[in-house]
């Protein structure tokens, strides 16, 4: 090699971020990060749409707070003016509100995958516990951010919301306060959830979202025990082969964004007023319709109980096995318990879907 | 304290309390027992027992007022005594004493407080004033006096609906004299009842049951009851249509109407068969009403040629406007501000409306104008809302090519990349097939 004397060539880019930054783990572990290639690994993509769709949640609710102004007397007006005099804030909107959907959609894929596929055996338990929480967080950015824009639709389903948690035995009444602000539902409640909405959610779910993306790093892609049992799985590399596949899919949600939001843009409705009467059929987010039509079916009173209380507590009492799933279940994924517990997995995906479907047929009046 | 002494102590008690509050017995108040219901109740003439029947309904009666509160003597005296003219029995009034009658109570301001803190006082003055009562001076016993149109035995309450004077039953009371048979002879018209029948106002109070809808009493008053004879008849519609009468008031076609020997507000809209207005009466040929005095060229007609193309063009530049607005709304735009401006010119339109009755080119045109910019912003927020809409579409389709287009080339470059590999199997790398 000609000129082996002359002076040390420059270091490249990459060199000179790799002596700041440290870059030469993160390569390494990209290049032999690897994921387990068979029939189910359709299912591995949700948890990375999932993230995806958080992303254009951040991207576009930061851009949404440049102009939204959090008070019972601007907020409706803020996001008006946000929508017919800001170039492309109706897209901007629009992408939020249905990226939000699409995203809770998305987690509810991937958590009754993980469920079916026995994601959540040993050692992941940890994983599936901090999936939980952040799933819950994704249903309370929902319900806070449901009422920011200060309509009328978005009003009353918050006022039904709040009133179901303040029928809850003992800390009911507290709860109802805590959420509100007070009895009633008033602008200090609208500053509350933009508070929880924007600072206090974002803050706990980039904890919890680093916990899980590291525990996922850290234990690698669970293989099903079907699967497992017919041999070693074969595996794809992360990088590129199952990244590009990823990027297919997060391409596929963004055009499924530009579809509902240029076709189905999300609508503003009229302005809050308190003291107008509560509009007919009204009804929560789709996807706490199950909960609020299991409540609908049970009658006024189970046994000295009350319905709704019946109902809440039911409810709240599934939710918490379905955590403790990980620990319930069998640890090796096969036998009759694991059966048994798959075959809830399936119950639930269907009494959801079904409770779901018939809130809807019969359009609020059972 | 034993429970029955304790008793006759509060009452003793309340008795004083009573007394000292002034709380009586009023004027004519009935007693416990009515010698006068209890003699005519069982007497054999017809005439002289009727009064009894119903006699609870009566609004007196409710009122704890007996017979002897209109005509006198004393309910208490079980025997034909207590008719004596020494204990002040008046008997049966005749005809032309029956308003002095009722007067006696109720033109008394002070008396009448004592059953309604604010009482409708009756005036013999203002009764004077009217046909009827100038007429029974004359003799004439055919005319209406208090009973004709309040009933006797019972006389219900004004706010009972069975009453003859309920505000829904006035047109009718009204039409059992004022009607062909009963008139005959008279130069009295008794085409009213017919005609308010089929009139906007007969329509709201006698089919919709609207009370605030004007009756005959409204317009020509009720016991000072005359064909309306004010100083112009805007006076009269003005009651009500409080804008229109103070405009048309202060304009100079009024006088000129009363000068051509016509009556105001009667000349374009009627009297008792006033019909909704219509917005094609603003015009100067049939069915428009504005040719019935501006002849061709004449000043009016030429203000007129300027202010009927003015008016339809606004209303018709609302309705393009409102046909925009609720197209882009169809298409799920956002439309607000739009709707906004399309509610402040359907106010000019109101508003413009009401400016007619000002007859005056310069007012109506302001009010014109300012809702005809209103409605062509409107307009345009409409039809930027649908070019956004088109343009959103656009935009829409072109991001889906490039985002297919993206999808493509990964997949493509997928495929090639893993063309000539295979997946490795757990704990290798994708291995080359070939």
């Amino acid at each position: 090699m000609p000129g082996g004397g002359g002076p040390p060539a420059r270091p490249g880019w990459r060199e000179w971020l790799d002596v700041r930054l440290g870059l030469e783990p993160l390569r390494r572990l990209a290049e032999h990060k690897e994921v387990p290639a068979h029939r189910h690994t359709f299912w591995y993509y949700w948890g990375g749409m999932t993230l995806f769709l958080f992303g254009v949640q951040v991207a576009t609710g930061i851009l949404l707070l440049l102009y939204y102004r959090a008070s019972a007397d601007e907020a409706y007006e803020s996001v008006r003016f946000l929508m017919t005099q800001v170039s492309f804030g109706w897209l901007i909107r629009s992408i939020h509100s249905w990226s939000a959907n699409l995203m809770i959609g998305a987690a509810l894929i991937h958590m009754f995958s993980v469920f079916l596929l026995k994601a959540y055996r040993g050692p992941r338990e940890v994983t599936w516990l901090s999936g939980m929480v952040l799933l819950g967080l994704a249903l309370a950015f929902g319900f806070s951010g449901y009422l920011l824009p200060w309509n009328e639709l978005a009003f009353f389903a918050t006022k039904v919301g709040t009133d179901i948690v303040g029928d809850l035995p003992l800390v009911g009444r507290f709860l109802l306060r805590f959420l509100r602000g007070g009895d009633q539902i008033t602008g200090g409640t609208l500053t509350r959830f933009f508070g929880v909405h924007v600072a206090i959610l974002p803050a706990i779910a980039t904890v919890i979202l680093g916990v899980h993306l590291y525990l996922v790093q850290r234990h690698g892609m669970s293989v099903p025990p079907g699967v497992e049992a017919a041999g070693p799985a074969r595996r794809m590399r992360f990088v590129p082969n199952f990244l590009m596949r990823d990027m297919v899919g997060w391409l596929a949600a963004l055009g499924v964004l530009a579809l509902l939001s240029a076709l189905f843009p999300w609508e503003l409705g009229v302005k809050a007023d308190p003291y107008a009467p509560a509009p007919a059929g009204i009804r929560p987010e789709w996807y706490f319709v199950w909960m609020f039509q299991t409540l609908k079916l049970l009658p006024s009173h189970v046994g000295p109980l009350e319905g709704e209380l019946v109902g809440i507590l039911g409810i709240g009492a599934a939710g918490l096995v379905w955590t403790l799933a990980p620990f319930l279940d069998d640890a090796e994924g096969r036998g009759p318990r694991a059966r048994l517990w798959s075959m809830l997995g399936a119950l639930a995906v269907v009494y959801v879907t079904l409770m779901t479907v018939l809130s809807y047929a019969w359009g609020g009046n059972p | 304290m034993k429970p029955a002494r304790a008793l006759a102590g509060a009452a003793v008690l309340g008795a004083w309390v009573a007394l000292a509050l002034g709380v009586g017995p009023v004027r004519g108040q009935a007693p416990a027992t009515d010698s006068c219901l209890e003699c005519h109740s069982q007497l054999d003439e017809e005439r002289l027992v009727k009064p009894t029947r119903n006699f609870a309904a009566d609004v007196h009666a409710q009122h704890r007022l007996g017979c002897a509160g209109c005509h006198g003597g004393d309910p208490k005296d079980m025997d034909v005594t207590a008719m004596d003219p020494g204990k002040g029995f008046r008997g049966v009034p005749g005809y032309e004493q029956i308003a002095e009658f009722c007067a006696r109570c109720h033109a008394d301001a002070e008396l009448m407080k004592r059953y309604n803190p604010q009482p409708y006082i009756f005036s013999m003055a203002e009764f004077r004033t009217s046909v009827h009562c100038k007429k029974i001076a004359e003799g004439d016993k055919k005319v209406a006096t208090c009973t004709n149109c309040h009933g006797v035995h019972p006389i219900l309450s004004r706010k009972d609906p069975k009453s003859p004077v309920y505000k829904a039953n006035v047109p009718s009371t009204c039409a059992r004299c004022h009607n062909a048979d009963y008139m005959k002879g008279r130069k009295v018209r008794t085409d009213q009842y017919a005609l308010y029948r089929r009139s906007v106002h007969g329509k709201a109070l006698l089919e919709k049951g609207d009370v605030s809808a004007p009756a005959c009493n409204s317009c020509h008053g009720n016991h000072g009851a005359v064909p309306p004879n004010t100083q112009n008849i805007s006076l009269v519609c003005g009651n009500c249509h409080g804008r229109e009468g103070e405009l048309f008031a202060a304009s100079r076609v009024r006088d000129a109407l009363e000068l051509a020997g016509k009556r105001g507000c009667v000349t374009c809209h009627g009297n008792h068969d006033v019909q909704v207005p219509t917005d094609e009466m603003v015009s100067t040929r049939p069915p428009g009403l504005c040719g019935q005095c501006h002849w061709p060229n004449s000043p009016g007609d030429k203000a007129t040629a300027l202010i009927v193309p003015g008016f339809h063009g606004l209303k018709s530049g609302i309705a393009e406007a409102e046909s925009l607005l609720r197209l882009a709304e169809e298409k799920g735009m956002e439309t607000a501000s739009g709707r906004e401006l399309l509610k402040q010119a359907s106010d000019q339109l109101v508003s413009v409306r009401a400016v007619l009755h000002s007859f005056d080119r310069v007012q109506i045109m302001t009010v014109l104008n300012e809702g005809a910019g209103l409605a062509s912003q409107a307009a345009r927020q409409g039809r930027a809302a649908l070019l956004d809409w088109r343009n959103r579409r656009i935009g829409m389709a072109l991001s889906l090519v490039v985002i297919l287009a993206l999808m493509g080339l990964l997949i493509a470059r997928i495929r090639r990349m893993e063309r000539g590999a295979a997946p490795a199997p757990e704990g290798g790398a994708p291995q080359a097939r070939g």
